[in-house]
């Protein structure tokens, strides 16, 4: 069935919470809102028309700098100057958090894009692990990377970092700490290199004529 | 041993020893052999299984070590397990931590002492003979219990409680598959087994009724899990459980282990040629000519050959189908081996 | 029987021996140990062999690649792609390069196509041989893994004769492939080395693995994955087609130049057991292997003339805003890519569906209530790679 069918469908049935559909470069995706994402995924599971019986995927993303109307900003990784502070980005964090939940039928052999967002403070969208189970984990990860909660997630801890890692590294304004467990993450700690890097050039010396001679 | 004191009693100076003097100096010679012999078969079948792997996989084995094919890489291995250091964690249970290795080699060592080498050249000439075997090589079962359990290790735990219930299991149709032969002896004796085989290949216990033939591979089997080998490497699986019950060992106390799962091969091997394949008569009379320790020994090396090429080929079982093979299929199969031949030589007479 | 009904039924809470307790054994598998192929940790809670809870822990080889992706330009990162599935990197090349091009809308040139089949799939091959090996050391049949292997090096030598790598290739990039074939002896090489696959290799596998009988015992009817379970924990290649679903990317969400080829989706069948056990997911990667080989034969005997980049390579390339989810066939499963373009040179969110990552899930449920042993054989024929759980 096509994206579009299927949106209308969703619409029927979770009337306001379906926020509209886009279609454009990359594959079309349907809004929803956060409160009926659950309902919205359900209801696609178990039509016979749609039957979604896999999620194929599960990604949450920071809109943040992310600009719709222009060219989008992208913040670099090598968010450190040469003297091992970190780089400071002027952005305001006001940008939101989205979830797209990719789902695949296998015996109608369609596929359909759901897309949520919430605002930065919020940064929770209900858990949809009730209804795949491989939403569990893809959660978990989203969570742990991005920081974005799950309600009634079962077993929301992060899964691929350290319990004891302050942040989640795939915020845009994310500042990675200058040392973790007693490693130095920060790059370069120059006061111990044995290399310490190459002076800039010294001031060429002012032309004889400027300054009185000595002596 | 007879043998021995008939030696020594010939030999310069030696006429005027008591019997007694003369028997204990046969024992002393005797063990001081018995271990050399042991702590060279180690290192002959740590090179053995290397090369025999390495064919078998389409590769070399060691090459380089003594030039030749390698031959002085399990030498050079055993030195550098007696340089390495002797680690005993740090919440093991040190006293049985260190007593383990130490039974199991006395385990497999004991057994040695009734194995029949040459007519009269026996270290302990037992009426119990082949009983005294079964019996002493059981010790190498508490070893390996204690070895489990004082490492303070689950895996090694697993693996000692696993290698307890294979090795006693197994011990049944071990024992089961030779009492047909002790029937046909009539005597414990481990010469008189050997000796009742005279005369070539017909009069070997393997081919003496089909249920011998049977009782055999029984044997066989039982030989393999008794030694801890593949397929029923169970207290090792080192793709289960790490390294199973000697995890936590190494340097010369794991060597201990090492020493002994090859001394046990020899063994049960040496048991398999002296009770089914005719000791250390040759197979044909044109053989005669190789002196019969030689014979018994090739005889003893080609079992440990085809014991490596079973566990180079095969996958393992699990830990239940080891079971279920033990108790469901192969002691009905002795008893059944033990009861058709109680008839055969019945009928025989 | 879950965790806490053995502790309510166990005989320690009975009246007459009030004073021993039971508790069930932890035990840590990994992550440094044999079986986990990499360093999973797997936290086990036993009662004796029997496994009552499952629970993956990961992330020790994690690099965080998404953060890298957001940091460095779209072919910068086809090197990274390379270290998610070290085993079989061209498919993973192959996967991102196609959610690239999908997104910018690229056409790549014919010859291009092809030779990114004939890499992907030699790639999916040695891939194979790796899990189907270190499946058979699992079950503790050590001499098959030298076998396979000697084909693998094979494959590698092949595959350094045209990329230049043996493990980690770079080997295509946006619009195409980075080099053309060195010569038609490699063509011929390839062809020859399929044939001797096909004809003599995997029938020997067979008779030396596949059709053993304890490896049977060991792998036939152990830890069913039934299709309702890899459909919702979204298991995906061999696994999910060993439980009886056709199902392939390949075929169904078609890709590059395999439309063009002809090949068959090999699904378990229940042969030794019943569908979807660990012996079935294991013969699905052998029958692979052959279609792999006829794939690399249609590629190569069909290769046309003609360029084999789009893009000029020192070329940067730059997406448009959107999001695509594309997804193609890895060795191990469906390799997806959810790409946001933002117009620049460089990703604005890339996140990786690894096929690793969602088979692995199943063991939490699959995994609860069977032996040690064929937890063993489960992780084993789920075939993970840990650099592409991680990230």
């Amino acid at each position: 069935m096509e994206a579009r069918a299927i949106y209308e469908l969703l619409a029927e049935k979770i009337g306001d919470g379906a926020l509209g559909f886009t279609e454009g470069t990359g594959d079309p995706v349907a809004d929803v809102a956060p409160a009926s994402i659950v309902d919205a995924c359900t209801f696609l599971r178990d039509d016979e028309r749609c039957d979604f019986d896999m999620m194929m995927c599960l990604s949450g993303i920071d809109w943040d700098g992310y600009d719709e109307n222009g060219k989008g900003k992208s913040v670099s990784i090598l968010g450190y100057t040469d003297l091992g502070e970190p780089e400071t980005t002027e952005r305001a964090s006001d940008g939101d958090f989205g979830v797209a939940y990719d789902l695949y039928s296998h015996r109608l052999k369609h596929k359909f894009t759901l897309r949520v967002r919430v605002t930065r403070e919020v940064a929770s969208v209900p858990t949809v692990s009730g209804v795949w189970e491989t939403a569990n984990w893809h959660e978990r990860e989203a969570w742990d990377l991005l920081g974005i909660r799950f309600a009634g997630h079962p077993d929301l801890r992060r899964m691929l970092l350290d319990e004891s890692w302050v942040g989640h590294p795939l915020r845009k304004d994310y500042q990675m700490p200058s040392e973790w467990d007693a490693v130095r993450l920060s790059g370069r700690d120059y006061a111990k290199n044995p290399f310490p890097p190459i002076a800039p050039p010294e001031t060429p010396t002012p032309p004889a004529g400027d300054k009185p001679a000595e002596g | 041993m007879d043998a021995l004191i008939a030696l020594i009693q010939n030999a310069p100076g030696a006429a005027n020893m008591s019997a007694q003097a003369l028997h204990n100096t046969a024992a002393a010679l005797m063990a001081t052999l018995m271990f050399t012999v042991m702590a060279l078969c180690a290192i002959v079948f740590t090179w053995m299984e290397r090369k025999v792997a390495g064919f078998l996989q389409n590769r070399y084995g060691p090459m380089r070590t003594g030039r030749w094919h390698g031959w002085a890489q399990a030498v050079a291995d055993m030195l550098k397990i007696l340089g390495k250091e002797d680690i005993i964690p740090a919440e093991a249970d040190k006293g049985l931590f260190v007593f383990a290795p130490i039974l199991v080699l006395l385990g497999s060592l004991l057994a040695w002492a009734a194995i029949p080498w040459a007519p009269g050249f026996v270290a302990a000439d037992l009426d119990l003979g082949l009983f005294y075997i079964f019996a002493v090589s059981s010790l190498v079962i508490i070893g390996i219990l204690m070895a489990g359990w004082s490492s303070n290790n689950k895996w090694a735990l697993y693996g000692a409680a696993r290698g307890a219930a294979q090795m006693v299991s197994y011990e049944i149709p071990l024992a089961l598959a030779t009492i047909p032969v002790i029937m046909y002896t009539g005597s414990l004796n481990t010469q008189d087994i050997v000796i009742a085989q005279q005369g070539g290949l017909a009069n070997w216990y393997i081919f003496r009724d089909p249920f011998l033939f049977v009782a055999f591979w029984m044997y066989f089997i039982a030989s393999i899990a008794e030694t801890n080998r593949g397929p029923f490497d169970m207290p090792e699986t080192e793709s289960e459980l790490v390294a199973g019950y000697h995890t936590e060992y190494s340097g010369m106390r794991f060597a201990f282990f090492f020493l002994s799962e090859y001394a046990n091969l020899f063994l049960v091997s040496l048991i398999a040629v002296m009770v089914f394949l005719g000791g250390w008569w040759a197979p044909l009379p044109l053989l005669d000519v190789i002196p019969p320790a030689l014979t018994f020994i090739i005889k003893g090396v080609m079992m440990v050959f085809f014991n490596m090429w079973v566990r180079w080929t095969l996958p393992r079982v699990r830990v239940d189908q080891l079971m279920h093979l033990c108790w469901k299929v192969m002691i009905p199969i002795a008893l059944i081996c033990v009861l058709g031949s109680g008839i055969i030589q019945m009928v025989r007479g | 029987m879950a965790t806490e009904d053995v502790k309510a039924t166990g005989w320690a809470d009975q009246d007459h021996v009030p004073e021993i307790k039971s508790e069930l054994l932890e035990l840590n598998m990994g992550p440094q140990h044999p079986a986990t192929h990499g360093v999973l940790r797997l936290l086990l809670e036993t009662d004796g062999e029997i496994v009552y809870k499952v629970t993956p822990v990961m992330g020790y080889l994690h690099r965080c690649a998404e953060k890298i992706a957001e940091g460095v330009n779209y072919k910068q990162w086809v090197v990274y792609t390379d270290r998610f599935d070290y085993l079989a990197p061209m498919c993973c090349n192959h996967a991102y390069v196609t959610a690239l091009e999908k997104l910018m809308g690229q056409e790549v040139p014919e010859r291009g196509e092809h030779l990114r089949v004939v890499a992907a799939e030699l790639s999916r091959i040695a891939s194979h041989l790796v899990s189907l090996a270190t499946f058979g050391l699992d079950m503790g049949a050590f001499t098959p893994l030298l076998y396979m292997f000697r084909e693998r090096e094979e494959i590698l030598n092949l595959l350094e004769r045209i990329a230049g790598g043996r493990m980690l290739y770079n080997y295509m990039v946006p619009g195409g492939v980075r080099y053309d074939v060195p010569d038609d002896k490699w063509i011929k090489d390839v062809l020859s080395f399929v044939d001797m696959m096909e004809t003599k290799k995997v029938p020997e596998y067979n008779t030396l693995l596949s059709y053993n009988k304890i490896f049977i015992e060991r792998t036939a009817n152990v830890c069913v994955i039934s299709p309702e379970d890899a459909f919702t924990f979204g298991c995906t290649g061999p696994v999910l087609r060993g439980s009886g679903v056709s199902f392939d990317c390949r075929r169904d969400d078609p890709y590059g130049a395999y439309p063009k080829f002809d090949f068959e989706i090999p699904v378990g069948q229940g042969q030794m057991g019943a569908v979807g056990d660990c012996w079935d997911r294991y013969f699905v990667r052998m029958l692979e292997i052959e279609q792999s080989c006829r794939l690399i034969r249609q590629a190569l005997e069909t290769l046309p003339d003609g360029p084999y980049q789009a893009i000029e390579l020192k070329k940067p390339v730059k997406a448009p805003m959107g999001a695509v989810y594309s997804r193609t066939e890895s060795a191990k499963g469906e390799l997806g890519h959810y790409l946001i373009g933002d117009g620049g040179q460089t990703a604005f969110r890339n996140k990786v569906r690894s096929p690793s990552f969602c088979n692995l899930q199943v063991v939490t449920k699959v995994g609860v209530g069977q032996m040690v042993s064929d937890l063993v054989a489960l992780v084993g024929s789920l075939d993970i790679v840990l650099g592409e759980i991680d990230r």
